[in-house]
């Protein structure tokens, strides 16, 4: 058996201890936490404390048939396992690893040795992939110590700067790292990717649509895309994702930091996330939340990426409105029983709608909706959530004699991520783009008159006014431009679509 | 200037002065200036089709630099004043009553709009005067007496916009209307006035052109729409076009498209509402 490999536990005179570092996953902020394990005592109890959940509870009867399945003697005697601090709640299965370590290291079978362990282990000792693998990582990497996680974890957490992985296929594995014996196993690269985003060449004629969702790629901006149904808004926002430039290793690793704590696997090189919820998804499912476990919600799960809220009129008004704040600022911070997180949310918000309710407004098929109805329908959605749309696009009924293709996505992606590095600068997406940063930027006088033009000709606000200019400022990116000029700010003027 | 302006007074509008029933004198806030003026005058309660005419017209005699002169009334009214501050132009509302009592009441928001334009509200009443119903055809020949052309967009056969007219044809001044359906209440009475020897007006360059005979060149020549702006206004026809059509028709790169419709629209020339390019 592997176990005999160890030396066998001595007697057990006033209690022994051990102790292993894991981490939890607050949010995406990752928490050191210490599994400490005493043994003392003769009553055969094994108990857990420390502010655990029901999930980790059972974990002493898997971490019991873990141990003695490996190999190793289960100590006999009380044994405590205390999970420390305790005032962060734990949750789910992820600690079983972790606690074993511990009672093996206070059993003696395994010197004590810093490392950082996270897993859920099988009945018979194997290491499943847990929740909140990424915080391990983290952490083992701030203090510089050993990560050991589950093999199929392991090549996502690898992307953390520093940090040592042991993947460990089963528990007599993890206790070899931690004796310091035996070969580290090679991570296992994650399945390879497709980008299974459909190409933009598919798309006959819309050619200002086109045009508008390469201005919202390189720029950032949300987009409010409105037309019939059946004219091809969702799968303009589909091929959105393949001319978005690349996540940064940065961005990647938050983006599997938000996966990760919602317990979802995610490959390092699946690119931007597309998110697109449902108009019945209940709002913890939107912004986050949860019982005890606080897990990112679409908002967060889109971070760095897309969400595409289709129907956006369909769903709830206050649904949209709990979204706005998180959409603004990036980030949004949930609680819940005396416990928070702060989960990020900078998405890009692409929605469509129909411009009424029975969808054929502006088509040449009439429609035969009232005014109030439609002005009730556009009421939907409140006026500051609109105000958030920088780009507005109306998308038509196909002609379906229109046979014009446009650029395949290859081509319109080395134009977008030219333009992307230019921002890159600037340190800020340009749909972030503050009022004051705005007034800094180089613009030529003709520019600065027309927009002084339109400004005066109509009523535009002061929002209207910046939108436009945001959109001036990527429409001058994308033409490799440093200062904006007369005919971008024209351009940008012609996306003013009002819904 | 705002305050009373008696008759004799140097300031006061010579054209009104000239009237064998002009007023005594006007309460005036704001600036009274380039008179006389156009009138678009019609029904309280005209059609959708009046109120986009009105708008438009209002629009396109302030965007070439005359005053446009209106009642401040609901429906054909307000539409033409709101068109007058849309085109950033100069208009002056008559009110019934006193200066301090707007009928309707919610268009005190054009009223100001109006002062800070560059233009005028005036009355020939002091402020407390309630807009009482019998006031209104007087006012009406303060409308006309300040104008030199006086356009009728919608009025139906008994209404106050025909007083206007017949009181405008007293004064010796122009009188255009606009054409409309002939089974259509409110059009009967310009289809009446056109029979009658009014001008019919076709259009917005109609409109410029048969001004332009009455009150001189327009004192603002329209802002030409670039090199591209006259193929592309005549792609997008009256009826309007959408931007995709455009873009299939115009033969033009669509980045250098969307600036040309960008730059006609700062202009005025064009509006775009809703992906719909449609000729201002």
């Amino acid at each position: 058996m592997v176990g005999r490999e160890f030396v066998r536990g001595p007697p057990y005179v006033g209690g022994v201890f051990g102790s292993i570092t894991s981490a939890a996953l607050l949010g995406v902020e990752a928490r050191a936490l210490s599994v400490e394990a005493h043994i003392g005592g003769a009553k055969e109890v094994f108990s857990l404390v420390g502010l655990p959940d029901s999930a980790v509870r059972e974990a002493r009867d898997r971490v019991k048939a873990a141990v003695v399945c490996s190999g190793f003697d289960f100590p006999t005697g009380r044994v405590t396992v205390n999970l420390a601090p305790a005032d962060i709640p734990k949750v789910g299965s992820a600690y079983d690893l972790p606690i074993a370590l511990s009672v093996l290291t206070a059993a003696r079978h395994l010197p004590a040795r810093p490392v950082v362990a996270l897993g859920e282990l099988a009945l018979d000792g194997r290491v499943r992939p847990a929740r909140g693998a990424m915080g391990a990582g983290l952490v083992a990497a701030r203090l510089g110590v050993p990560c050991l996680v589950a093999c199929s974890d392991a090549a996502e957490v690898a992307a953390v700067p520093g940090a040592d992985i042991f993947p460990v296929a089963d528990l007599a594995e993890a206790a070899r790292v931690v004796a310091g014996i035996g070969e580290r196993s090679a991570i296992s690269p994650p399945h390879p990717v497709v980008h299974g985003y459909p190409d933009l060449a598919d798309i006959r004629g819309h050619r200002v649509a086109r045009r508008g969702l390469e201005i919202a790629a390189a720029g950032g901006h949300h987009l409010l895309m409105f037309g019939p149904p059946g004219s091809g808004k969702t799968m303009l926002a589909r091929r959105l994702m393949g001319i978005l430039p690349e996540l940064d290793d940065r961005e990647a690793i938050e983006v599997s930091c938000v996966w990760s704590a919602a317990g979802l696997s995610r490959s390092a090189l699946a690119g931007r996330p597309f998110r697109s919820p449902h108009h019945t998804a209940s709002l913890v499912a939107l912004v986050g939340g949860g019982n005890g476990v606080l897990v990112p919600g679409e908002v967060s799960l889109a971070h760095h990426g897309v969400l595409f809220l289709d129907e956006l009129g369909e769903f709830p008004g206050r649904h949209l409105d709990a979204l706005r704040q998180p959409i603004e600022e990036g980030e949004l911070v949930v609680s819940r029983k005396g416990v928070s997180a702060r989960f990020p949310s900078s998405v890009q918000l692409v929605a469509a709608t129909n411009p009424c309710p029975c969808g054929y407004r502006g088509e040449r098929a009439a429609c035969r909706c009232s005014s109030q109805a439609v002005e009730k329908y556009r009421r939907r959605i409140s006026g500051p959530l609109l105000d958030r749309f920088d780009l507005r696009l109306r998308v038509g009924k196909l002609d379906p004699g229109a046979i014009s293709t446009g650029e395949t996505t290859e081509l319109v992606r080395r134009r977008v991520w030219a333009a992307a590095a230019r921002f890159q600068e600037r340190g800020c997406l340009n749909r972030d783009l503050a009022p004051p940063m705005l007034d800094a930027l180089p613009w030529t006088g003709a520019a600065r008159e027309l927009l002084q033009r339109r400004l005066v000709s109509s009523g535009l606000s002061q929002r209207g006014y910046d939108r436009i200019r945001r959109v001036s400022r990527t429409i001058a990116d994308l033409g490799g431009e440093d200062s904006v000029a007369e005919e971008h700010v024209a351009e940008a003027l012609s996306f003013r679509v009002d819904w | 200037m705002s305050g009373y302006i008696d008759r004799n007074d140097p300031r006061f509008p010579a054209d009104l002065a000239a009237l064998s029933g002009s007023p005594d004198g006007l309460y005036v806030e704001g600036v009274l200036s380039d008179l006389p003026g156009v009138a678009v005058v019609g029904s309280r309660r005209a059609s959708r089709y009046g109120l986009g005419i009105a708008r438009t017209f209002g629009a396109t005699v302030a965007g070439a630099g005359w005053t446009v002169v209106s009642g401040l009334a609901r429906g054909v009214d307000g539409a033409a004043h709101r068109g007058t501050l849309e085109a950033c132009g100069r208009g002056i509302g008559v009110l019934a009553g006193g200066l301090d009592r707007f009928y309707p009441a919610e268009h005190r928001e054009l009223a100001t709009g109006l002062v800070s334009g560059g233009g005028a509200i005036v009355s020939e009443h002091p402020a407390g005067t309630p807009p009482e119903p019998w006031r209104f055809p007087q006012r009406n020949r303060i409308i006309s007496g300040l104008s030199k052309v006086v356009i009728v967009v919608e009025a139906a056969p008994d209404s106050g916009a025909l007083i206007t007219a017949r009181l405008a044809l007293e004064q010796d001044r122009e009188v255009f209307a606009v054409p409309g359906d002939i089974d259509r209440q409110t059009a009967t009475g310009c289809n009446l006035l056109i029979r009658d020897g009014a001008w019919p007006v076709l259009g917005t360059a109609d409109l410029i052109e048969a001004l332009s005979v009455v009150m001189g060149p327009p004192p603002k020549q329209r802002a030409t729409a670039g090199a591209t702006g006259g193929p592309l206004l005549d792609l997008v026809g009256p009826a309007g076009r959408e931007v995709e059509e455009l873009a299939d028709l115009a033969g033009l790169p669509v980045p250098a498209l969307l600036a040309a419709l960008g730059r006609l629209e700062a202009e005025g020339a064009v509006l775009i509402e809703e992906g719909v390019v449609r000729l201002a």
